[in-house]
C-alpha cells in the first residue's frame, strides 16, 4: 500500500475517522492495529520480523533500567545483536558471502540464499537500537506499556522509510498528547498534498528520464545525456525522498504527532557539511549521536576526525544497500566532509556572502550530483562509465530527448520556490495566514499532480528499497 | 473552524477551477487538433458551426471505414444536404455521445445513418466494452451525470471503470498528456488550433482520399494463401492476412451485448422524434470471406422497430481490390462510389416514406 495510492487514502481516512471517533484510551490501539494493518498488507510474513524484535527490544529496555550496572551492558548487547543481525543477515549476508566467495575464488554465488528484504527494516532497526541506547546512558526511561512500544516502532506514517524518530520526541507526543489545532491541521493537510506533489509530479516524472538513461547507458552516449540522467535522478530522489517525508510528517500531525524535519532544501546548501545538515537530517542526526560521537567525533585530533567522518559515512553509505557502490558513495561524501575539515570548518559551516552564495550552492550541488551516479548506477562498471561520460562532450543532442523543456522549466520553478522559502518560510506561513492564500496554494499542487502527476500507475518511493 | 472553513475553501476552489477549465469548452479551444479527444471536437465544432443551406439535412456517422464524402453526396443534388461526422477509431460508444453532442435535442437531421461492419453484431477482435481509448475521445462531451452509464459501461474491467469514473471527475487526469504536449510548444499549440478552428472544415470536407489499390493481390481460399505483387511490405501483407485469413473469434455475445447496449441508446435518443436512424452495412473489404457470419436475427438493429435498415447488399459493387487502398479502408475513387451510392439511395429510400 503506497502512500501515492488510493488504497492508502482510504485506509487513512479509516484510522483518522476510528482515531477521532474512538474514546482517548482506545487510539493507540487504533493506530496500533492500523499500523501493523499497513504493514501486513506489503508482505505478511516479515510482520513475525517486526513482531519479534520489538519484544526483544521492549524487554531490553526494562531489563537495561532494572539491571545493575554491571549487567546493562549485557542486555544492551544483547539487543544490538538482534537488530544488527536480523539486519545483517537480510540485507548484507548475500552481499559478503558473494564477496568472500570471490575473495576466496569460489564461484560467485556459491553461499548465497535468495533472501527478501523486510520492508523497512533499515529505518526500525535503527529506531530500535536508538531507544535501548538512550535508555542504557539514562536519555530515556524504559517503556513498560507493550502498545505503546510497538506503536513507536512500527507507527505507519514513518515505518517504512522514517524520518527515524527518537523515543523521547515520540512518547513525549503520545504521552502528552493534544489534540492538533487548526494550525497543524492545515499544516498536516498541505504537507500531504506537497508531498503527494513532490512525487507524482516531480520525482515520477523525472524518474522517467532517469530510468532511460541509467537502464540503457549505451544507448546515450555523451556528456549532455549523462549530465541529464544524473541531474534528472538528483531531482528524482529529492523529490521522492522529500516527498515521502512530508506526507509522513503530515499524517503525524493530523494524528497529534510532531515528527522532526528531515529535509531542508539540501540542493540550496553551500557545502557538503551544510549539505548533511539539510539532506535526511534523521539519519544524518542517528549517525552522529550512535556511530561518529561514540567513535570520538572530533575529540581526538585532527586525523581521528577524519578518520571517524570516513568511518561514519562509510557506514552510512552502507546503510542505504549492499552494494560496493553504496560504500563508494559513503566514502565520496565522507571524503568530501573531510576535505572541507582540513580547509577549515567554519569556512563551511558559515553562510558565504550573497555573491558567493550562488557558486558555492552550484559547485555543491554539482559534487553531490555526481555522487548520486553511485547511488544510481546498478553496478561499479556503470558508474565509472557514466563519470567518464560527464566529461565526454558528444552528442549535444541527446539533450532535448533525455529532459523536456517544461521539465527544466519546472525544475526552475521549484528552484525559485525552494529560494523563496528558504528566505521566508513562506510554506511555514501559509497554514497561519489568510485563507485564500492557502487554498489558492494547495489548488495549485491539486492541478500539478492532476495535470503533471504520473497516475497511470503507482510508482514506489525510492527509500522503500533501504 | 478556521481549518474546516479553509479546507473547505480549498476544496471547493479546486472544484471551481478544474470545473471551469476542463467541464467547461475552455480547454477545448486549445485542444490538438489531432488527438482523440481534439478530433472529436473539431468534428463536433465544424458540424455545428456549419452554413445550414437545406432544411433536409442528413448525417452521416461512422468510423475510418465509412468513407462517405458530403461533397461528393451534396454534388449530386438529392434534395438533401448531407454531412459527416464519422471518425477513425470512433466506436458506437462514441457515436451516441458524439450524436448526443452534434444534436441534443434531437430534432437537427432528417435522417442520421450509423455506418455498421456488419447487421448480426458478429464478434469483433477487440473486445469494445472495454476500449479504454473510448474515455480519450469522449471526455470532453461526458459530464457528471454520465458516471453512472458510461463508468458502469466499463464493467468488465473494474480498473478501467474506476479510471472511467475519476476520469469524468477530475478531467484534467485524462488531459494530462496533451496538457504537457501544450507545455512543450504553447505558441506553436495556439496557432494550429486557431487555425484549425478557422479551416478543419475544408481540410475534410475537400479531402479527396488516396489512390493507391490492392490490385494484384490474390487470395487462394482453398489453400488459405495470401500473395501480394512487389511493391507491398511484409507489414502490410501481414495485415491482410490476419484481416481475410485468420479465424474469425468464436460468437460469444460479448459485442452483441455491447451494440444492444451502445446502438440502443443511439435508437433512444431519436426514438419520437422526426429524425429517422438509417443503418447501412459497409463494404466489406476488397475481398469478401468466404466464411460470412451468420444472420443473426436478433441483432441490435433487427429488433428496433421504425428503424430504416439499408439493403445488406447495397454496396457489393464497391468489394473490389481497385476501390481499397488497405484491408478494411476504401481508397478515393471507392469513397467517391461509395458516396454517390449512399447518397442516392438513402435519399431515395427517404422520399419514399
Amino acid at each position: 500500500m503506497l502512500f501515492n495510492t488510493t488504497q492508502f487514502f482510504v485506509f487513512l481516512a479509516i484510522v483518522l475517522a476510528l482515531f477521532y471517533a474512538a474514546p482517548r484510551s482506545w487510539r493507540r490501539v487504533i493506530l496500533l492495529v492500523g499500523s501493523y494493518f499497513f504493514y501486513l498488507s506489503w508482505n505478511y510474513k516479515f510482520v513475525v520480523l517486526l513482531l519479534g524484535l520489538t519484544v526483544v527490544d521492549f524487554i531490553a529496555g526494562i531489563a537495561i533500567e532494572r539491571a545493575p550496572a554491571s549487567r546493562k551492558k549485557l542486555f544492551l548487547l544483547i539487543s544490538l545483536a538482534a537488530n544488527l543481525g536480523m539486519l545483517g543477515f537480510f540485507k548484507y549476508y548475500n552481499f559478503f558471502a558473494d564477496n568472500l566467495a570471490q575473495l576466496l575464488r569460489y564461484p560467485s554465488h556459491s553461499w548465497t540464499f535468495s533472501i527478501i528484504l523486510p520492508l523497512g527494516i533499515s529505518f526500525h532497526t535503527f529506531q530500535s537500537i536508538s531507544y535501548v541506547v538512550d535508555v542504557y546512558r539514562g536519555e530515556q526511561v524504559a517503556i513498560h506499556n507493550p502498545i505503546d512500544y510497538a506503536l513507536f516502532i512500527s507507527f505507519f506514517p514513518q515505518l517504512v522509510a522514517g524520518p527515524i524518530v527518537r523515543a523521547r520526541e515520540f512518547f513525549s507526543d503520545l504521552y502528552a498528547w493534544k489534540h492538533p489545532n487548526q494550525e497543524e491541521v492545515l499544516r498536516g493537510v498541505l504537507l500531504i498534498v506537497l508531498g503527494l506533489t513532490k512525487k507524482m509530479a516531480f520525482a515520477d516524472q523525472f524518474a522517467q528520464i532517469a530510468d532511460s538513461y541509467f537502464k540503457d547507458l549505451s544507448s546515450h552516449p555523451g556528456a549532455f545525456a549523462a549530465w541529464s540522467g544524473v541531474l534528472a535522478f538528483a531531482m528524482q530522489i529529492f523529490f521522492d525522498f522529500s516527498g515521502y517525508t512530508d506526507m509522513a510528517i503530515g499524517m503525524a500531525l493530523l494524528l497529534g504527532f510532531h515528527f522532526p524535519v528531515n529535509f531542508r532544501r539540501p540542493y540550496l546548501a553551500f557545502s557538503i557539511t551544510d549539505f548533511w545538515h539539510r539532506w535526511h537530517i534523521s539519519l544524518s542526526r542517528w549517525l552522529r549521536d550512535y556511530l561518529y560521537i561514540p567513535l570520538g567525533g572530533n575529540r581526538h585530533g585532527r586525523l581521528m576526525t577524519y578518520r571517524n567522518l570516513m568511518l561514519t559515512m562509510l557506514l552510512g553509505g552502507l546503510w542505504h544497500g549492499a552494494s560496493w557502490n553504496f560504500v563508494i558513495w559513503g566514502g565520496y561524501h565522507g571524503a568530501l566532509l573531510s576535505l572541507e575539515r582540513m580547509m577549515g570548518r567554519r569556512e563551511f559551516e558559515k553562510r558565504p556572502p550573497l555573491w558567493l552564495y550562488p557558486l558555492r550552492a552550484l559547485i555543491t550541488f554539482g559534487l553531490v550530483s555526481v555522487g548520486w551516479v553511485f547511488f544510481r548506477a546498478a553496478t561499479f562498471a556503470d558508474s565509472s562509465y557514466v563519470l567518464s561520460q560527464l566529461i565526454h562532450f558528444q552528442g549535444a543532442r541527446q539533450v532535448q530527448a533525455l529532459l523536456p523543456r517544461w521539465l527544466v522549466y519546472m525544475t526552475f520553478a521549484s528552484l525559485a520556490i525552494a529560494v523563496i522559502e528558504e528566505k521566508f518560510a513562506w510554506t511555514e506561513r501559509l497554514s497561519r495566514g489568510p485563507a485564500w492564500a492557502y487554498a489558492a496554494f494547495t489548488i495549485l499542487l491539486l492541478l500539478t499532480i492532476e495535470l503533471i502527476g504520473v497516475t497511470e500507475k503507482a510508482l514506489p518511493f525510492v527509500y522503500f528499497q533501504f | 473552524m478556521r481549518a474546516l472553513f479553509t479546507l473547505i475553501l480549498t476544496v471547493c476552489g479546486f472544484w471551481a477551477v478544474e470545473f471551469a477549465l476542463f467541464h467547461s469548452s475552455a480547454y477545448s479551444t486549445i485542444l490538438r487538433h489531432d488527438s482523440s479527444t481534439g478530433s472529436v471536437e473539431t468534428s463536433l465544432r465544424n458540424e455545428l458551426r456549419r452554413t445550414r443551406n437545406n432544411p433536409r439535412q442528413i448525417l452521416t456517422i461512422g468510423d475510418s471505414r465509412m468513407g462517405f464524402q458530403p461533397r461528393i453526396g451534396n454534388g449530386m443534388h438529392t434534395g438533401y444536404e448531407f454531412a459527416s461526422i464519422a471518425l477513425g477509431g470512433a466506436t458506437p460508444r462514441d457515436w451516441y455521445y458524439m450524436l448526443r453532442g452534434a444534436d441534443p435535442s434531437a430534432n437537427r437531421y432528417s435522417a442520421v445513418v450509423v455506418a455498421l461492419g456488419d447487421y448480426d453484431d458478429s464478434e469483433t477482435a477487440e473486445d469494445l466494452s472495454v476500449r479504454a481509448a473510448d474515455l480519450y475521445y469522449l471526455i470532453a462531451r461526458l459530464k457528471y451525470s454520465d458516471i453512472p452509464e458510461f463508468a458502469r459501461s466499463y464493467h468488465h474491467d473494474p480498473k478501467l471503470e474506476w479510471a472511467a469514473a475519476r476520469g469524468i471527475v477530475l478531467k484534467g487526469l485524462v488531459y494530462k498528456r496533451d496538457f504537457q504536449e501544450f507545455l512543450l510548444h504553447p505558441t506553436a499549440r495556439i496557432e494550429m488550433a486557431m487555425l484549425a478552428r478557422k479551416d478543419s472544415y475544408y481540410w475534410v470536407y475537400n479531402y479527396v482520399g488516396p489512390n493507391q489499390n490492392m490490385e494484384g493481390v490474390a487470395i487462394d481460399w482453398k489453400n488459405r494463401t495470401l500473395t501480394v505483387p512487389p511493391g507491398f511490405t511484409d507489414a502490410q501483407k501481414a495485415a491482410y492476412e490476419l484481416r481475410f485469413l485468420a479465424e474469425r473469434p468464436p460468437y460469444t455475445g460479448v459485442n452483441s451485448a455491447y451494440m444492444h447496449q451502445w446502438i440502443g441508446k443511439i435508437y433512444e435518443h431519436y426514438r419520437g422524434s422526426k429524425t429517422r436512424l438509417v443503418f447501412l452495412r459497409l463494404p466489406r473489404g476488397p475481398f469478401i470471406r468466404p466464411d460470412q457470419p451468420e444472420v443473426n436475427p436478433h441483432s441490435s438493429i433487427r429488433e428496433m422497430p421504425g428503424v430504416i435498415i439499408m439493403p445488406e447488399h447495397l454496396f457489393d459493387s464497391i468489394e473490389r481490390p481497385g476501390l481499397f487502398v488497405d484491408q478494411m479502408h476504401m481508397n478515393g475513387p471507392g469513397c467517391g462510389e461509395f458516396s454517390r451510392i449512399l447518397a442516392k439511395e438513402v435519399s431515395r429510400t427517404l422520399d419514399a416514406l
